[in-house]
């Protein structure tokens, strides 16, 4: 089946599978997908649109389009590149910075438009609603798991709740959630926020759950969608649960952003944060030291170019992380 | 004034000579807001650098009397908006849009808009980290474009006053100046956001509308900031201003860049661009000023004289130089500066004067440099480029700038005709040796 790549948190699935193709979040990260993005970017672009681009170009026969949003600059403009450098047809949706919804809401319109001539085919409202079911229905499954890695102590890893939201990523539901849960963890809980979790960084969490356990994340490429709840199962209801997620960083000004994580601070009871960046994120690097600030809780700084050359120290660090959570030298 | 010596670009201690010739009265004549007793600003660029410009005995200046009182009043705007506080004038602070909404702040004759953002040439000027380094300090990433350094110069509030109202763009523009104006809330400012939208063909009418949304809630705010109730016809006025302006500088870029020599160099023509934006702070005084350019220019050009060789080369340049000292070097080494590309389209293009004066403003926004693609924004360079004018397209990215690192290789695809450099701007005073032989370079393959 051909894929429908999208980049977004703000970009309706359900509208993209209703064209009958697979929504495929672009959301690679790899050394060698990044350095064959560079062929076509600077190397002060972020890794993970440099490693999309590459990803894209080595597989650009499997995609028959691409539907992107305005979220950071850079992933706006990586849209620009890959219609240079593709001939995949490329839609952006213009994700307002404000709140605005009207503006949301007409490029909602605008999309369907695109999505209708590409699937060819009518988004009727039976289709529609058939879609919001389905992929409710896997959210649904997802934030049961979700409710596991939140109990306290926590039962389920998110380096495995990981592998589940890339099914989701890769619109490919599983054929059943697990019914049994990982051992409970005792590890110093912290939550996960920061630039999006890659496919291919399992590892990373697998890392850092040696010594901490995740139990919460605000990070596209795990918990994002989850945050995404359809009630009115139309186009209309579509529109009000995307544009009313639990804002982005990059949402001006990003007060709902703050309110929202040391919500979830609080109730997943959390003892410290870690923040994963990756380089020249503007969004995220720019607001660790208010972060560290405003939640009050130790933070963990991790920056990365997705190469895992720092694999020795980040160990190192992690542990000295968990070691000052367990010891309570902050809080 | 000045008329007796031929044109050329001279140093600030030539300049410091030179300008002993100009008679006290002539000094009295020259002021901002109209005000004789303290509004002065006609000196000698050596003053600027007893103040801490260290870069400017560096640089190479025009030598005519237009230029010299266009130095004095750009240099002179930090003093000229603490003067516009004190005297009890609205400071607003105009960010991330570049070139309309200090239209709508002007129509209010006691508001005064500046584009802190330009103050990013502060740390080249004065050849210092002093802003950098607080900007880090606050917890600014180290690769981040220079822009960092307003946030800076909004903690020290030494640069300008505390503005009355901070308006911040944000949207389909680059993030950089977004992230910073968000910090600003941590250091006590409250901007009011507005939404740049994206610009698509076929949606331009739907973009101009929100647009006009956005620039009836700043008129809305200016009328409660400043307690006048000011009727749509002073927006028309103000747009008239700014199209006069505008059409000012356009034909002294075409005459500059028709003239057989170049009649101004490439750095009092930036500043001249710039200066569509908001005119320093003091618009009725900057277009004067412009006024008295282009009369030079057009001397200059009818006696068939200039500032460069002749055979100088003719090249584009595409984004701002962080370093005004780039602009010299390029000159030095035997090019001229034939077209640019400055990221201000928005603040070139005419205003249209029969519209709804929100609307004609929304449409004026529409042509902006970075609310499109590249392939829009360098349209112009291609044309030039196609029509044999231009030989060689410099680029100044800035590292870590978010548009640069996707823009850049774009570029080089679309203007393969001809020699392209992509450059990324050194740190201030990190101007190399291995920099300035890949200028070299790049010039050897255009000849």
């Amino acid at each position: 089946m051909g894929l429908i790549g999208y980049t977004c948190s703000y970009i309706p699935v359900e509208l993209l599978s209703a064209t009958g193709f697979l929504p495929y979040r672009l959301i690679h990260g790899t050394i060698s997908f990044s350095e064959k993005g560079e062929e076509v970017v600077k190397v002060d672009a972020c890794p993970l649109v440099k490693a999309n681009l590459g990803y894209l170009l080595e597989n650009e026969k499997r995609f028959v389009g691409v539907v992107g949003a305005t979220g950071c600059d850079l992933a706006r403009r990586q849209l620009e590149v890959i219609t240079h450098f593709t001939s995949l047809p490329v839609h952006i949706l213009n994700n307002p910075r404000t709140d605005n919804p009207k503006i949301f809401n007409d490029e909602i319109e605008e999309l369907v438009k695109f999505l209708e001539k590409l699937g060819q085919k009518k988004l009727t409202p039976e289709l529609v609603a058939r879609e919001i079911e389905r992929w409710e229905n896997f959210r649904e499954g997802l934030r049961v798991m979700d409710q596991q890695r939140k109990a306290k102590p926590s039962l389920f890893s998110t380096s495995d709740f990981h592998k589940l939201c890339i099914s989701y990523h890769k619109g490919n539901p599983p054929a059943n959630f697990p019914s049994s849960t990982s051992s409970p963890s005792t590890n110093p809980r912290v939550y996960l926020l920061g630039s999006p979790i890659s496919y291919e960084a399992n590892p990373f969490l697998q890392l850092l759950e040696k010594d901490l356990q995740i139990v919460g994340d605000f990070n596209c490429g795990i918990s994002r969608p989850l945050l995404i709840k359809i009630r009115e199962k139309n186009l209309t209801g579509i529109k009000e649960a995307y544009y009313h997620q639990p804002p982005c960083i990059f949402k001006r000004p990003n007060k709902k952003f703050y309110e929202w994580v040391s919500m979830e601070l609080k109730e997943r009871h959390c003892q410290g944060i870690v923040a994963w960046t990756l380089d020249y994120c503007d969004n995220y690097e720019f607001e660790l030291s208010r972060m560290e600030k405003t939640f009050g809780l130790p933070l963990l700084r991790i920056r990365s170019d997705f190469s895992f050359s720092h694999i020795s120290q980040w160990q190192l660090r992690i542990a000295a992380f968990a070691e000052s959570i367990k010891e309570n030298i902050y809080v | 004034m000045f008329s007796e010596v031929a044109p050329k670009r001279i140093t600030l201690s030539e300049w410091s000579r030179q300008f002993r010739k100009v008679p006290d009265e002539v000094i009295k004549k020259f002021n901002y807001y109209q005000n004789s007793d303290w509004g002065r600003y006609l000196s000698p660029p050596a003053t600027f650098f007893v103040y801490g410009a260290r870069e400017l005995k560096e640089l190479k200046f025009d030598n005519s009397f237009s230029s010299l009182r266009l130095w004095g009043f750009v240099f002179n705007e930090s003093e000229r908006l603490f003067r516009a506080k004190q005297t009890g004038r609205k400071v607003i602070a105009t960010m991330g849009d570049l070139g309309i909404i200090p239209v709508i702040v002007m129509a209010f004759p006691e508001a005064i808009p500046f584009y802190p953002e330009c103050f990013w040439w502060v740390p080249f000027y004065n050849k210092s980290n002093v802003l950098l380094t607080r900007a880090s300090e606050l917890g600014i990433p180290e690769a981040t474009c220079f822009s960092k350094a307003i946030l800076a110069a909004f903690s020290k509030r030494a640069y300008f006053p505390v503005p009355d109202l901070i308006i911040a763009a944000t949207g389909a523009s680059c993030d950089d100046y977004s992230c910073l104006m968000q910090l600003l809330e941590d250091i006590g400012y409250n901007p009011l956001w507005v939404e740049i939208p994206l610009r698509r063909q076929g949606s331009e009418e739907r973009v101009a509308g929100y647009l006009i949304e956005e620039y009836q809630k700043i008129w809305q705010k200016m009328v409660e900031i400043t307690g006048r109730n000011l009727q749509k016809e002073e927006l028309k006025k103000s747009i008239r201003k700014a199209n006069y302006l505008r059409s000012l500088v356009k034909e002294l870029k075409e005459t500059v860049s028709q003239a057989k020599i170049a009649p101004l160099p490439a750095l009092e023509m930036m500043v001249i661009e710039f200066g569509n934006l908001y005119g320093y702070g003091d618009f009725a005084e900057w277009i004067k000023i412009v006024e008295g350019i282009l009369q030079t220019v057009k001397e200059r050009v009818a006696k068939g004289i200039g500032v460069l060789r002749e055979d100088a080369i003719p090249i584009a340049w595409v984004t701002p130089s962080a370093d005004p000292i780039l602009l010299n070097l390029i000159e030095d080494f035997g090019c001229r500066v034939l077209t640019t590309e400055y990221l201000i389209n928005q603040a070139l293009v005419p205003i249209s004067e029969n519209l709804d004066p929100f609307l004609a403003l929304a449409q004026a926004f529409l042509n902006a440099s970075l609310i499109g693609t590249t392939k829009e924004r360098i349209r112009r360079i291609k044309e030039e480029v196609e029509k044999g004018r231009i030989k060689g397209v410099l680029i100044t990215n800035v590292l870590g700038a978010s548009h640069c690192a996707l823009e850049t290789k774009l570029m080089e695809e679309e203007l393969q005709a001809v020699p392209v450099l992509a450059i990324d701007v050194p740190s201030p005073g990190g101007i190399t040796e291995q920099l300035k032989t890949r200028l070299e370079a790049f010039i050897e393959t255009i000849k």
